[in-house]
């Protein structure tokens, strides 16, 4: 189960990026004709982000405790102390723009172009902190990784 | 949210924003902003960490239910006392704030 729960974290984050990408294109042609949709992406990614706060959250405070300790006796133990403590509290910059995102383009963008750019900053930040997120994380796994290589573990390697 | 017609969304001609995309906007500056800050403060101070922890459990869970929060609180009370500002320097402003507390929490854990 705590594996479901890892994987579905970086998939929902990975799923809002491409919805943030979405309401960015969309908002850079933002007309009547697709004002629903710009709505409807925003809460997409409002939606996603927050199941990727909530999986991510719960297993962080589970389960990886275990990968902390792993990590802190192998050759990389930045991993953790500085890549896992930058991304669990940069993960709140793409939540709260996440929230807010949907408030940002609920009117109409076509006409109002203050909000147009709001919005295009916004998805557009939630895409680059995501990316960043999702690398991240990438490298706390190779922190475990590296660690059990270093220690000779069978299979590890 | 449904209480507040979205035409206080704003003007096509100023660029000019009202309502909660200006109020909730700022909020989310500040949000963010206040995020990187009680990092620093609960990992420089332990007592914070744990104080923070006993409430939920985990301080990360009170730490992100605290800015989820501030951000609601701050976003209805900018809206309901009317706040307006040029949308491109919201945007300039919430584009700021992501790299400045980005980059401070970056700075802040290579460091300590």
């Amino acid at each position: 189960m705590s594996d479901i729960i890892l994987f579905a974290h970086p998939t929902f984050g990975v799923l809002g990026i491409l919805a943030a990408v979405w309401v960015f294109v969309e908002a850079l042609n933002a007309s009547e004709a697709n004002r629903s949709r710009i709505r409807l992406a925003a809460f997409v990614v409002a939606g996603c982000i927050v199941l990727a706060a909530v999986l991510g959250g719960y297993w962080y405070t589970v389960f990886y405790g275990h990968e902390k300790a792993i990590i802190l006796k192998g050759p990389w133990p930045w991993a953790h102390n500085l890549v896992m403590e930058t991304k669990e509290h940069l993960f709140f910059i793409p939540l709260i723009l996440a929230l807010y995102l949907p408030i940002a383009a609920a009117g109409n963008l076509a006409k109002n172009g203050g909000a147009r750019i709001v919005v295009m900053v916004v998805a557009g930040f939630i895409v680059l902190n995501g990316l960043a997120i999702e690398g991240a994380g990438a490298v706390i796994n190779y922190g475990v990784k590296v660690a059990f290589v270093h220690t000779g573990v069978v299979g590890a390697e | 949210m449904s209480a507040i017609p979205t035409s206080q969304a704003g003007d096509k001609t100023t660029g000019d924003l009202k309502g909660p995309v200006a109020g909730f906007g700022l909020a989310a500056a500040i949000t963010i902003l206040f995020n990187t800050a009680l990092a620093w403060v609960k990992d420089a101070y332990e007592p914070l960490n744990a104080y923070m922890a006993s409430l939920t459990g985990h301080h990360w869970r009170t730490h992100g239910l605290v800015d989820v929060v501030v951000f609601f609180v701050l976003g209805y009370l900018f809206t309901y006392r009317n706040f307006h500002i040029n949308g491109s320097r919201l945007a300039a402003l919430l584009a700021a704030a992501s790299v400045v507390a980005g980059g401070g929490l970056a700075v802040w854990f290579l460091l300590v």
